[in-house]
């Protein structure tokens, strides 16, 4: 409050819009001196670049992702370029923006950071020349044939089928029956609303379990914990299982049985094969029975592949189908029994079928 | 505001501080029992609210008053009262600390990645957890001098400071939430003592050394005068600025314990590890009575916000409101009570910052 100290009261006022502006003109000027990157595409097919653009190399995802895409630059031997934009939209579009710089055609295999940046960095590629696919977010009534033949496809992972399935291996740990309470993500997200539907469709086949409560933990760990808490004080023994939309709030919800002395007889499921849950999957003490895989190396391999085969020409993407430019993709479930396939990298040779067909592990189409 | 000096906090009566229409010295003569324990967590509005929110709640759900719903809410009440506590000091100068979620995160890794761990082969025992603590004093000093030496204001510098933390954080998770091995450790916040959760013991000693050092301490009490009217205060030849950047390291020290707390309870050390808690705390402060704009409030005042927030939280879960309405019917809860709170306060808190 004393910062603008010896100024009259509008002068602070005034001092503090100062300020605001000149962050504002600031954040302006950046974007328009990226802007001045034009592109210098040049149309050697045989000398792809290969990109991979990802969140951080610091989470185990990403990670993974980016190893699977290393595989497949192996069988073509070529260097991936990776892009790390840690979690910010802007570095995102700038780096893609600076690709053009490098006056080659690219083939870029990129998770967008929001579905509102998905535009942006796909209009980037097609001025430049390059080839993108995109995985997870985009907007849904913008789909790559609307923008052209330079967004190769969008990947996506329909949360629905595959929780009605890792929802059905929780009941049957249950025996078929009892009380579950459920932990949802952040309830306006679509992985955290097709999630919950999958679980409801798996309650409608299963009438001898039944849903206590649902709340949300918004994705996070330590809310989970609380959460779960309130609840074991609500229902009390009635809880015979805990479903939550991630492996994060599972992970939290173990900690809260563990304190109430539940855990290893209350069974857990989540979603994302994060490396703890693989772990506890592993050990089974806990009783944390499944979680589910959108396999990272495959995401990164495969749709690499499908980028750089649009880019080189060995797919003509004007001739794909509205269904193969915009798919889900297949999802596995977790259990004890594979898990060890889950917790190390694929090698190439078992990578290979996948990287030669990228559209192997189609599942359905998004429209 | 208070323009009796600095040595003039809160008067015990009433709960706020001594006006300029009464110059004369607080009333020397000790007050009742009752009244200390009004003057120390405030009298009106918030504690009144959240009796009727307690009494509410055990009418209208089976389950709220019992035991283990208590010993669950005590333990939810734990890590949002030390942060809440650290933040009511700032908030007590009419500053701001927006690096709670970093700090948490960051004291957290420190604290479990020196802690036997399943990362390195470290096991530095409590040598560990005062690292933990210690890393958010740091950054509690970090945010002080940067505020106070170069003139930025305090919410700007703390969403810096917070970045930071997250970004140091990240380095430190390298991936993968690291685990926290030394049961030893891990048994000071996890589990019960008879039906209290240890986090909650604490919570409860943290707010005992906080009421101290806000009642007998220079730092406590001139905080409430720089917040009130800091040229005064400078004139009377105090040393502001070093009470200032105290103020931030007390708050900087409570996210850094519940960084280590929430680490103890979780088993991990994590980047999101105090996701939420950021505004939650200040909300907490503010609906105990502390204002914004500085000067006026209390640690005990605090208590009331932070227990209100958790028992609408717990309370409408019991309940079972539907998730999708939950989020506004604690909103609208929190704003009926800030308004009801501030009532009487609206002529004396003349700007709203």
């Amino acid at each position: 409050m004393n910062t603008f100290g010896s100024l009259p009261r509008w002068g602070k006022r005034a001092a503090g819009v100062a300020t605001i502006m000149a962050v504002a003109i600031g954040l302006g000027a950046c974007s328009s001196a990226a802007d001045d990157n034009k592109p210098a595409a040049s149309g050697d097919k045989s000398d792809v670049l290969l990109v991979q653009g990802i969140r951080s190399l610091s989470n185990s995802y990403h990670a993974n992702w980016a190893a699977g895409g290393d595989l497949f630059g192996e069988s073509v031997g070529k260097k991936v370029i990776v892009l790390s934009d840690e979690a910010d939209s802007q570095k995102q579009l700038s780096l893609v923006k600076g690709l053009a710089a490098k006056g080659q055609v690219y083939a870029l295999n990129i998770d967008p950071n929001t579905s509102s940046d998905t535009e942006a960095i796909v209009r980037t590629v097609t001025e430049a020349g390059g080839y993108v696919v995109t995985q997870w977010n985009k907007p849904d009534d913008l789909n790559p044939w609307d923008i052209g033949d330079h967004w190769v496809a969008h990947i996506g992972f329909d949360g629905t089928g595959i929780g009605k399935d890792v929802s059905q291996t929780l009941f049957d740990s249950m025996g078929g029956e009892g009380g579950i309470i459920a932990l949802q993500g952040i309830l306006d997200n679509k992985p955290a609303k097709q999630r919950f539907a999958g679980l409801q469709e798996a309650l409608k086949a299963n009438p001898g379990i039944t849903l206590l409560d649902d709340q949300t933990a918004n994705w996070s760990r330590t809310e989970a914990l609380s959460v779960t808490q309130t609840l074991l004080a609500k229902h009390g023994d009635k809880v015979k299982g805990v479903w939550a939309a991630n492996d994060e709030m599972a992970l939290g919800a173990l900690e809260a049985l563990k304190a109430a002395g539940l855990a290893g007889k209350v069974p857990i499921i989540g979603f994302d094969a994060v490396p703890q849950a693989l772990d506890e999957i592993k050990s089974g003490t806990n009783k944390y029975v499944a979680t589910v895989s959108t396999d990272p190396w495959w995401q990164g391999g495969a749709a690499l592949s499908l980028a750089y085969k649009a880019a080189t020409g060995e797919i003509d993407v004007s001739k794909l189908s509205h269904d193969q430019r915009a798919f889900y993709a297949e999802q596995s479930i977790v259990t004890k029994d594979n898990v060890e396939k889950y917790t190390k990298a694929p090698t190439l040779e078992a990578l290979k079928p996948d990287l030669d067909d990228p559209f192997k592990r189609f599942s359905a189409a998004i429209n | 505001m208070s323009q009796s000096g600095p040595q003039v906090a809160d008067s015990p009566a009433t709960g706020t501080p001594s006006r300029a229409s009464s110059p004369t010295p607080p009333d020397p003569t000790a007050p009742s029992g009752f009244a200390r324990v009004r003057g120390l967590i405030g009298g009106g509005g918030p504690a009144v609210a959240l009796v009727v929110l307690i009494a509410f709640f055990s009418i209208a759900t089976p389950n709220f008053f019992s035991v283990s719903n208590a010993s669950s809410l005590l333990s939810q009440l734990s890590i949002l009262l030390v942060i809440s506590i650290g933040l009511t000091f700032v908030i007590l100068l009419g500053s701001l600390d927006l690096s709670v979620e970093g700090v948490m995160a960051s004291s957290s890794l420190v604290f479990v990645l020196l802690a036997a761990n399943d990362r390195n082969d470290l096991s530095l025992g409590f040598v560990a957890l005062i690292a933990g603590v210690l890393t958010g004093s740091l950054f509690g000093l970090l945010n002080g001098v940067l505020h106070v030496y170069l003139k930025v204001p305090s919410f700007m510098v703390t969403l810096g400071t917070g970045a930071i933390g997250v970004g140091l954080a990240t380095v430190l998770f390298g991936g993968r939430a690291p685990r926290l091995m030394d049961d030893g450790l891990r048994g000071l916040g996890f589990g019960n003592v008879g039906i209290f959760p240890k986090l909650a013991l604490i919570a409860i000693l943290v707010l005992i050394v906080a009421l101290l050092v806000q009642k007998f301490t220079r730092v406590g009490r001139y905080g409430y005068a720089i917040g009130g009217d800091e040229p005064v205060v400078r004139l009377s030849g105090v040393n502001v600025e070093r009470y200032k950047v105290l103020s931030f390291v007390l708050a900087g020290t409570g996210s850094g314990i519940a960084g280590v707390m929430a680490a103890m309870q979780l088993g991990v050390g994590d980047v999101s590890i105090g996701a939420g808690f950021q505004f939650t705390a200040i909300t907490a402060v503010v609906l105990g009575g502390t204002a914004l704009v500085g000067g006026i409030g209390g640690v005990g005042k605090t208590l009331v916000g932070a227990a209100i927030i958790t028992v609408l939280a717990n309370g409408l879960i019991l309940l079972g409101v539907n998730p999708y309405v939950q989020i506004s019917v604690q909103g609208l809860v929190i704003v009926v009570a800030v308004v009801a709170t501030g009532w009487s306060l609206r002529k004396r808190v003349r700007a709203i910052k």
